[in-house]
């Protein structure tokens, strides 16, 4: 121990920037969710308003939640614990505060663009090219930042929380830069160059794995450095860390597929994201099990500590939703849980329970050390507790008991063979109560988020004049390491290997052992990539399949723009109750021109895979106006401004050249995209005049709408069916 | 569990964060290498409990087997004397009205008059205004149109129900109704 020791101090200014952010943004994610919430509950809650619908607002929130709270979140942990761990300021306080106001700054412009409609339509990836490519930039500046305080640190070995962190890092920029892969149409539009079956793969690969490196992965990385910290034990045990590590980041990699079981997804994906999201649960479990055997000998403290009665509903959390997960991956209770309220109880247990509260115990925890003055109440630290634990446990009781209700209702059949329940609309009044309940669930954690509020806006208040900075110091690290435990010379095979502690000397090279991260995830991704786009019997060509017309994408494009697919799935499933329901089952030929996929996740509303046709223009002009004319107790909100707005012809033409570039065989309309759609918008307009409807609607939006609507699902069912029907699958 | 003797410390320290070298949990090992023989396990298994023989071929199964269980379809049950005589039975019209005013009012307005659907009052048709020819109409639709077969959504008794109540709409002359469309029948012969 000859090296000299320097002195250096950390870098807690960028840790309260976050952590307000943390707080700020949580506060409007979680308002947005009530008011989606309430208006579920009843549509008038959508106030007429086109960009304050539900279509718009619910990407904002999601998007807000897991980037913005759970996002900053992160930061503010990852900030604070990094430089800790490997003893050493942050690489450049430039690129953190670049970090910081870049990444604040593609918050509010997604604030902005999705209740205006600019949507990809992908879940978790909504936001539009400009934007993707923003986050990219901000994504890299962070993971120089960050890898460049690894290079410069003064710890040996790298510790548990930084492979979480490095394991995050590099795998959401792999799975952002390649789901998002798209084809501009223009300055806020764009398609991405996957199609149908393929693009709904990429999309769960992606969605998947979002939950898996942005919200576990990273919170696995705060939990092992803030319950130690907190609870003042030893971590439980280094093997089980190490092997739970390693097994999340090249499993999670594999299960997105079970986001798609029974679809026209071919049925060897789906089989291996089940497989493999059952051999997730226990990796999955280890981090539960190491956070809380952490607490052995510290139960006591739990009692009057307020940051470890989070940090121990939040791994329980974690624990139920990981157990739940690798379940909901079965296909057989998939089948049930898929399109219902069931999975989002599972994403809230995971989003309010595992994320809030790791945030919450967190955020309690560094309040005192950063603003350098003791927690403002702890009482209220408790109050808070209580009151969000009770909020969790309302809201997954009501959601949970809605999502089973509506799959049960669904699959019912009477003795005479017959749906038990053919109406749509009343499995959807069915859960309307629990709704209120869910609402009322919401609240209270909100309420708890102001309380939260309060306390840490107190305890700022109470900082001093000017914060202390205090000097660190440690020895720069020597060139060279000589392992204090060399390999015994003579020994036999397997006493050299465990001798080599291989893990333990990877610790010390962060470059190889990123590598293999990479390695572990590259490699399980393209295991399932690859045949998904190469196996050409996956989908199956129908040759009466055609692209749309000019005028059906410029309603499909709409169709986006609302947001209708987050509450309309297009996928009938080979389930008898869903062909007895909705029609003939969805093949995988039938998407190969639908850049994006349009499936959906959750039907709030019912399945418009196979609508086309099923209901007369008329009625879909006086649907938009005022569903609930139409279809009593009706919860979607009142589209009237489609058939005020005037439908921009002129710009179809950009996107049906973006669609030519992607391959789409237009023929004759690339040259004159608006005047074919004028014409088809002229006689379906005329003929809804005709039958009694509103005249001069042919030059409205409503139409394009219209028309993209009584396309779907009818393609199949032209001659020629050459490979068409049942017998066509891999 | 691991009682605290068993706990040997480590010689890591980050930032004062120890680490014991506690073995992995018996339980959670074995749980997770029988997550792994249960890959192999799947493929194997007969029938629906493993692999399988694929979605498309369980669903074809699951349809044969609903058509083999099915009684064998009737005509719809219902004689043309037997709907006329529903459409003077109290009980059956009134059935029929709010099965009418939840399901087809929307198109065919509830006093009949016709507004995306046709006019159910006056005297023209355009399916045929026999009595049977209106049940068929309903139970097997006209999708060409826009009109949906009800026999997949209500059951045989409530289609008799509703073509009673239609029936029983002719000639009730509300205000503004929809123009005639089709072909004028002359007041339903019993029984066609």
């Amino acid at each position: 121990m000859s090296a000299h020791v320097e002195s250096f101090s950390y870098d807690d200014a960028i840790v309260r920037k976050f952590l307000w952010a943390t707080f700020i943004w949580g506060l409007v994610g979680m308002l947005v969710g009530l008011v989606i919430a309430l208006q579920l509950a009843s549509p008038w809650f959508n106030f007429d308003t086109a960009w304050l619908s539900f279509g718009r607002l619910r990407p904002l929130h999601t998007n807000a939640v897991i980037f913005a709270f759970a996002g900053n979140a992160i930061f503010t942990g990852a900030y604070y614990s990094t430089q800790r761990l490997l003893k050493t300021r942050m690489f450049s306080d430039g690129l953190s505060s670049f970090h910081f106001w870049g990444w604040q700054a593609i918050i509010v412009a997604a604030a902005i663009t999705l209740p205006l409609g600019f949507t990809q339509a992908k879940e978790y990836a909504e936001l539009e090219w400009p934007i993707d490519i923003a986050i990219a930039v901000v994504w890299v500046a962070f993971a120089v930042n960050f890898f460049g305080t690894l290079a410069r640190r003064r710890e040996r070995h790298i510790y548990v929380a930084i492979w979480f962190y490095i394991a995050s890092i590099v795998t959401v920029a792999i799975l952002h830069i390649f789901n998002n892969l798209s084809l501009p149409a223009g300055l806020l539009k764009s398609y991405p160059i996957y199609a149908g079956v393929q693009d709904a793969f990429m999309q769960w690969w992606y969605g998947h794995n979002a939950v898996a490196f942005f919200l576990t992965t990273p919170f696995l990385g705060l939990m092992y450095y803030f319950m130690p910290k907190a609870a003042e034990r030893p971590v439980y045990s280094y093997k089980l860390s190490i092997l739970h590590f390693w097994t999340i980041v090249f499993l999670y990699i594999w299960a997105g597929p079970h986001h798609l079981h029974y679809t026209a997804l071919p049925d060897w994906a789906s089989t291996l994201g089940m497989l493999f999201s059952v051999m997730l649960w226990m990796p999955s479990w280890g981090g539960m099990i190491n956070g809380l055997l952490t607490l052995r000998g510290a139960w006591h403290k739990v009692a009057e500590e307020p940051v470890l009665k989070f940090f121990v509903v939040a791994i329980t959390a974690y624990g139920m939703s990981t157990f739940e997960g690798p379940m909901l991956s079965v296909k057989s209770v998939n089948s049930l849980a898929h399109y219902t309220d069931w999975i989002i109880a599972h994403v809230h247990t995971g989003a309010l329970g595992w994320n809030g509260f790791m945030t919450f115990g967190m955020i309690y925890w560094l309040a005192p050390r950063l603003f350098q003055a003791p927690l403002f109440s702890k009482k209220l630290a408790e109050l808070h507790f209580w009151i969000a634990t009770f909020g969790i446990l309302l809201y997954v009781a009501a959601i949970y008991s809605a999502g089973i209700t509506q799959g049960l209702m669904w699959r019912a059949f009477d003795e005479t063979g017959r749906l038990a329940y053919p109406d749509f609309v009343e499995t959807v009044v069915r859960l309307i109560p629990m709704y209120w309940v869910r609402v009322a669930g919401g609240t209270l954690y909100i309420i708890g988020m102001c309380v939260f509020g309060y306390n840490i806006l107190r305890t700022w208040m109470a900082r001093p004049k000017t914060y202390d900075v205090p000097v660190v110091s440690a020895p720069k690290l020597p060139a060279t390491y000589v392992d204090p435990t060399p390999v015994p010379a003579g020994a036999g095979l397997w006493a050299r290997f465990a001798a080599a502690r291989w893990h333990h000397r990877w610790e010390r090279l962060p470059l190889t052992f990123t590598v293999m991260v990479v390695l572990a995830v590259v490699v399980a991704s393209l295991a399932e990539i690859l045949p998904t786009f190469l196996i050409r019997s996956n989908v199956p060509t129908i040759a009466s399949v055609k692209p749309y017309t000019p005028l059906e994408l410029a309603g499909r494009d709409l169709y986006i723009r609302e947001g209708c697919f987050n509450c309309h799935s297009q996928m009938v499933r080979p389930l008898r109750h869903e062909t007895e329901r909705w029609g003939e089952y969805s093949k995988p030929g039938e998407f190969v021109y639908d850049h994006p996929f349009l499936w959906g996740s959750r039907r709030i509303g019912p399945d418009l895979a196979r609508v086309g046709g099923k209901y007369p223009d008329l009625w879909h002009v006086r649907h938009f106006e005022e569903p609930q004319a139409l279809v009593q107790n009706s919860i979607m909100p009142s589209y009237a401004h489609l058939g005020r707005a005037p439908l921009d012809f002129e710009g179809i033409q950009a996107r049906v050249d973006a669609m030519v570039m992607l391959g789409v065989p237009y023929g004759d309309a690339v040259r004159d995209a608006p005047g074919q759609a004028r014409e088809q918008a002229r006689t379906m307009a005329e003929a809804i005049a005709a039958s009694g409807g509103p005249a001069g609607i042919g030059d409205r939006e409503v139409i394009a709408l219209i028309a993209y609507m009584q396309r779907l699902g009818k393609d199949i069912k032209q001659a020629p069916p050459v490979t068409a029907e049942a017998g066509a699958r891999p | 569990m691991a009682d605290q003797e068993q706990d040997r410390l480590l010689d890591h320290d980050y930032d004062g964060i120890r680490e014991y070298d506690n073995p992995m949990p018996r339980w959670w090992l074995w749980i997770f290498y029988a997550t792994i023989v249960f890959v192999p396990v799947y493929y194997l298994l007969p029938g629906s409990m493993g692999a399988g023989p694929g979605m498309v071929a369980e669903y074809e199964a699951e349809v044969a087997a609903y058509e083999a269980s099915r009684p064998a379809a009737g005509d719809g049950g219902a004689s043309g004397e037997a709907l006329l005589a529903l459409a003077s039975d109290p009980t059956a019209l009134a059935n029929g009205k709010s099965l009418y005013d939840m399901n087809c009012a929307v198109c065919h307005r509830a006093d009949g008059g016709g507004l995306i659907g046709p006019n159910l009052t006056d005297d023209a048709w355009l399916h045929g205004s026999a009595p049977t020819a209106i049940h068929a109409t309903i139970a097997n639709g006209v999708l060409e149109k826009g009109m949906p077969p009800w026999d997949r959504l209500l059951k045989p008794e409530q289609v008799n129900a509703v073509t009673a109540y239609v029936i029983s709409l002719r000639g009730t002359n509300p205000p503004a109704p929809k123009a005639p469309e089709g072909v004028v029948e002359t007041p339903a012969p019993p029984g066609s």
